[in-house]
């Protein structure tokens, strides 16, 4: 009876995975719809406050929907009002005029040449557009006229705030108070201002401009300022799995790889790492921040400082291969870290996946000590009453805990590993190479990216390397996050 | 506090934001990195006699760059507007920077054309001319030239030994060490077979873009598989060729793993600090010959081959719509006139791309290093053709990055014995060859 009753419990068990699955699709479905209303929500009560501000607001506030600032100026708020009108003064140039940078204008023109990417294609004498100048100033561009609505919204709100203050009675507040309270109260917002901007110039932007890219034929047929290039849709998608080119051969085994190390790239780190801490922090152990010191001037060391020493101590010709050599056990150095030869690439990739482990390890072993030394003794005490013996304890309290408490880690190690570029580039360049192909055995899709865009000036496909890569971290992140304890019990250890 | 750190904070946002003002526009000029001291010093000259000679000031202030010139051209493409008013490149670069409306500006100063004409060898001023839209140009001027030869060791290797490849490997063969060291397996460091001509009356089977056409590349004649058959015995055989290693052909050479290695002018400074001066011997590329195991069709026992090597030249171009196009010619044509050249290989060891450097230079004719370096790749110009992918942008893609050169290297290596037959090595030759032509390896 009890067998069938275990019988039961696993076969119970992949219907139960394949239930939490839909439940987490179905989840994300209703996030990914719940998205959309609540922006539309947000939009129309937008529109209400306009409306409102509109149709209540004093004529200055009216007139401040035709010349930004009117409404602060006409009530002596001078500074802030000089600022509004300057910004709409500044925008209204930009779109109107268009002024050039390299030969490619900004504004109005910068919308008409983002749907063209260009049309002259210049001689021998003059100068073209270049169409991928024309795609950035475009994303630029409306960059800017997001700003700008968000800033007209900003002076409406602040003519009708004015407007609202003399209904009660209150004075118009003046510069110096608004830039003490920009000190005091609203601190946050003068700090997170340039963070802000800072992220949407250096990141959104950047962003953006590359996810497009991967919709163009910017390619090496195509170097900007020379050649002008032009939307293709989805093309460079479909040449991915349709394509005779190098990228549909390609892509498939270094994604397979790519997945491959980095599961066992996390997880021997992982697993070493909570190892070495356990053994370190047992009772007996003599000298522990002795130990624990060593193993941590690994971390002091500059990442590729390490993987360079290993690079050479491994080299065909390097120390290792020489001891090998002297100690008669081979003939000839052994390409531990590929050469041309391909039939050793299964070799390269367990070497260049230990040497990972020697500078991955030390960074678990380090957390995990410190979460050894913090678990509550109660949670022992309690186990120990209940009559649990040490293996138990440690299969039911410590490891339980560990995990639960380094699940994010776990997590963001992985989708480290997806990007692991300087073990993979600085160890073996991707090597050994595949016969015919640019993308070597131990190629990551970072590295192959790095060779497609570097080297080849292939911007477009490694666009849509780099989207799909950005999907599958972003994805594995998410599935791993949600379905984890540490998301779904996070109340579990407080 | 708060109000400070506020400030504080926002100033330091503000800084990077200023740094870029203020800057001068002087006429910037690239050059290799060895080079940079030297035609400074020089264009300082040029612009004391220019305002000495002249009623009016030189206007503008010149800036030379040390920069890396096999990677010029791409990082000029990269940001056309910030790239140098003059630069170098390689002139199998020509192609890509002429594609389309071309980014540089044709050579028009008639005086300038004239010292082009005079001064460099047909093979140069062949593969300095592009076209755009249908009419042909001159778009750069030659001023360095280089190719491949042969580093090797003078305490295993003789000057008998190394003019065949089979004398290298016998001596390899009585020491056990490797016969040579490959810097690389790409396109240009693995073309020393493939460009090998018949001694007997200086012939190749092989094409590679003749006439400026894609259709033009022949790589399955008799002599090139007879080659590789023979270059897959050099490289798998005991103590023959070995491909680049993890461990670099530096530490080959020093650690006397291997005896030779083939190089360009850019390798000598690393060849000399792995053997030291005396050690270090410097020859053209050897002869080999074809034995009973490596003939096919026409390419019979006996035939003795040249190791061929693709001969190039540094040029010097201009960029279009620079707004100091009036002074950039009269420069070109200082830096790539005949005394600047001779100086700057008495001073860089930069080899003279000047047709008769070797008769007229009086330092190519000294007893040292430098010059025998100079005289041996001068040498193997006549063994050797410039890179002939200038005309077009695709040339250089094709034969570079489109999996060739790894063939040709799977092939010499009998990578997973898949080539140990003459079917098999021609069947992948026919795949290089289409490789060449249309960039893919299937048929379409």
């Amino acid at each position: 009876m009890p067998q069938e009753k275990n019988l039961n419990a696993e076969s119970a068990k992949p219907q139960r995975r394949s239930k939490s699955a839909g439940a987490f699709f179905q989840k994300l479905g209703k996030g990914f719809v719940g998205f959309f209303v609540n922006i539309g929500k947000s939009l129309a009560k937008s529109w209400d406050n306009a409306c409102e501000r509109f149709t209540q607001g004093s004529i200055w506030t009216k007139l401040s929907h035709l010349i930004m600032g009117l409404g602060n100026l006409a009530r002596k708020q001078i500074v802030k009002g000089c600022l509004y009108l300057l910004i709409e003064i500044g925008f209204l140039y930009i779109m109107i005029f268009s002024p050039k940078i390299n030969g490619t204008p900004f504004g109005a023109k910068a919308i008409v040449n983002f749907f063209t990417l260009g049309t002259v294609e210049g001689d021998i004498f003059t100068v073209g557009d270049n169409s991928m100048l024309m795609l950035l100033f475009g994303v630029v561009t409306f960059g800017m006229i997001l700003m700008f609505l968000f800033a007209y919204i900003s002076n409406l709100k602040s003519s009708y705030k004015t407007d609202l203050d003399i209904a009660r009675g209150k004075k118009p507040t003046t510069i110096r108070e608004d830039w003490k309270s920009l000190l005091d109260q609203r601190f946050h917002v003068l700090m997170l201002t340039p963070a802000i901007i800072g992220i949407l110039v250096f990141t959104v932007l950047p962003t953006v401009f590359m996810i497009l890219i991967a919709f163009t034929n910017f390619d090496s047929a195509h170097p900007a300022g020379l050649e002008l290039f032009d939307w293709v849709g989805f093309q460079n998608f479909r040449d991915i799995f349709n394509g005779t080119s190098e990228i549909s051969a390609r892509f498939v085994p270094v994604l397979a790889w790519t997945l491959v190390w980095a599961f066992f790239a996390t997880i021997t780190c992982y697993a070493g790492g909570i190892l070495l801490a356990l053994l370190i922090n047992k009772k007996g152990i003599k000298f522990k921040k002795v130990w624990r010191t060593i193993f941590i001037l690994t971390i002091a060391l500059p990442q590729f400082v390490s993987l360079l020493a290993m690079r050479n101590l491994l080299s065909s010709a390097g120390p290792i291969n020489q001891i090998l050599i002297n100690l008669g056990i081979i003939d000839q150095g052994i390409e531990f870290l590929g050469n041309a030869n391909a039939s050793q690439a299964n070799l390269v990739r367990v070497v260049i996946l230990l040497i990972n482990m020697w500078i991955g390890i030390p960074y678990t072993m380090l957390m995990t000590s410190g979460i050894l030394m913090n678990i509550p003794t109660d949670l022992f005490e309690a186990a120990t009453i209940d009559g649990a013996n040490k293996k138990q304890i440690f299969w039911n309290v410590t490891v339980p805990y560990i995990v639960f408490v380094t699940t994010p880690y776990l997590i963001t190690s992985f989708v480290g590993n997806i990007t692991s570029f300087n073990v993979i580039y600085l160890l073996t360049g991707g090597a050994p190479t595949f016969p015919g192909y640019k993308a070597g055995y131990t190629d990551l899709l970072v590295t192959w990216l790095y060779k497609l865009t570097i080297d080849e000036a292939e911007y477009n496909i490694g666009s849509v390397i780099a989207i799909f890569t950005f999907i599958l971290t972003a994805t594995g992140t998410l599935l791993a996050y949600r379905n984890s304890k540490a998301y779904k019990e996070e109340d579990t250890f407080q | 506090m708060k109000k400070n750190f506020g400030l504080a904070s926002l100033f330091l946002v503000a800084l990077p934001m200023l740094t870029g003002c203020g800057k001068s526009n002087p006429i910037l000029i690239w050059v290799g990195t060895e080079s940079q001291e030297f035609y400074q010093t020089k264009l300082d000259e040029y612009v004391a006699n220019y305002n000495a000679t002249n009623d009016k000031k030189f206007p503008y202030a010149i800036e030379v760059k040390g920069v890396d010139t096999g990677s010029a051209a791409a990082t000029f493409l990269d940001d056309t507007e910030a790239g140098a008013d003059i630069f170098t490149v390689a002139h199998d670069n020509l192609g890509k920077l002429i594609a389309g409306s071309s980014g540089i500006s044709p050579i028009t100063d008639t005086s300038l054309l004239a010292q082009i004409a005079a001064d460099n060898p047909d093979t140069f001023q062949n593969v300095i001319k592009g076209k755009v839209s249908g009419t042909e140009y001159t778009f750069g001027v030659p001023y360095i030239a280089q190719s491949l030869i042969l580093y090797y060791n003078k305490a295993y290797l003789n000057a008998t030994d190394v003019e065949t490849w089979e004398g290298i490997w016998a001596k390899a063969v009585t020491h056990q060490k490797q016969a040579l060291s490959l810097t690389g397996t790409d396109g240009f460091n693995n073309s020393f077979l493939l460009l090998a001509r018949n001694v007997a009356d200086d012939s190749t089977s092989l094409q590679l873009y003749e006439d400026a056409s894609f259709d033009n590349c022949f790589a399955t004649g008799d002599d090139t598989v007879s080659k590789l058959k023979w270059g897959q015995r050099f490289f798998t055989g005991a103590y023959g060729a070995r491909v680049p290693s993890s461990s670099g052909w530096e530490v080959e050479l020093k650690d006397e793993l291997s005896l030779s290695v083939i190089g360009g002018a850019w390798h000598y400074n690393a060849a000399l600090s792995s053997l030291g001066a005396d050690n270090l011997g410097i020859a053209i590329l050897p002869r080999f010959t074809i034995t009973e195991a490596d003939a096919y069709g026409t390419s019979v026992a006996g035939t003795v081959y040249q190791s061929g090597s693709f001969t190039d030249t540094k040029m010097l171009v201009m960029k279009k719509g620079s707004t100091k196009a009036d002074y950039l010619q009269g420069i070109l044509k200082f830096m790539s006139s005949k005394e600047i050249q001779e100086q700057s290989f008495e001073e860089c060891a930069n080899l003279p791309a000047y047709k008769n450097a070797l008769e007229e230079f009086e330092a190519m004719s000294a007893d040292t290093m430098e010059a025998q370096l100079a005289r041996c790749q001068t040498e193997m110009f006549s063994h050797g053709i410039p890179q002939p992918f200038g005309a077009n942008s695709k040339f250089n893609v094709y034969y570079y990055s489109k999996g060739a050169p790894e063939l040709i290297a799977a092939i010499l290596q009998n990578t997973g014995n898949a080539y140990s037959t003459d079917q098999a090595i021609l069947d992948e030759l026919v795949v290089i060859e289409r490789v060449w032509k249309t960039g893919n390896k299937e048929a379409a």
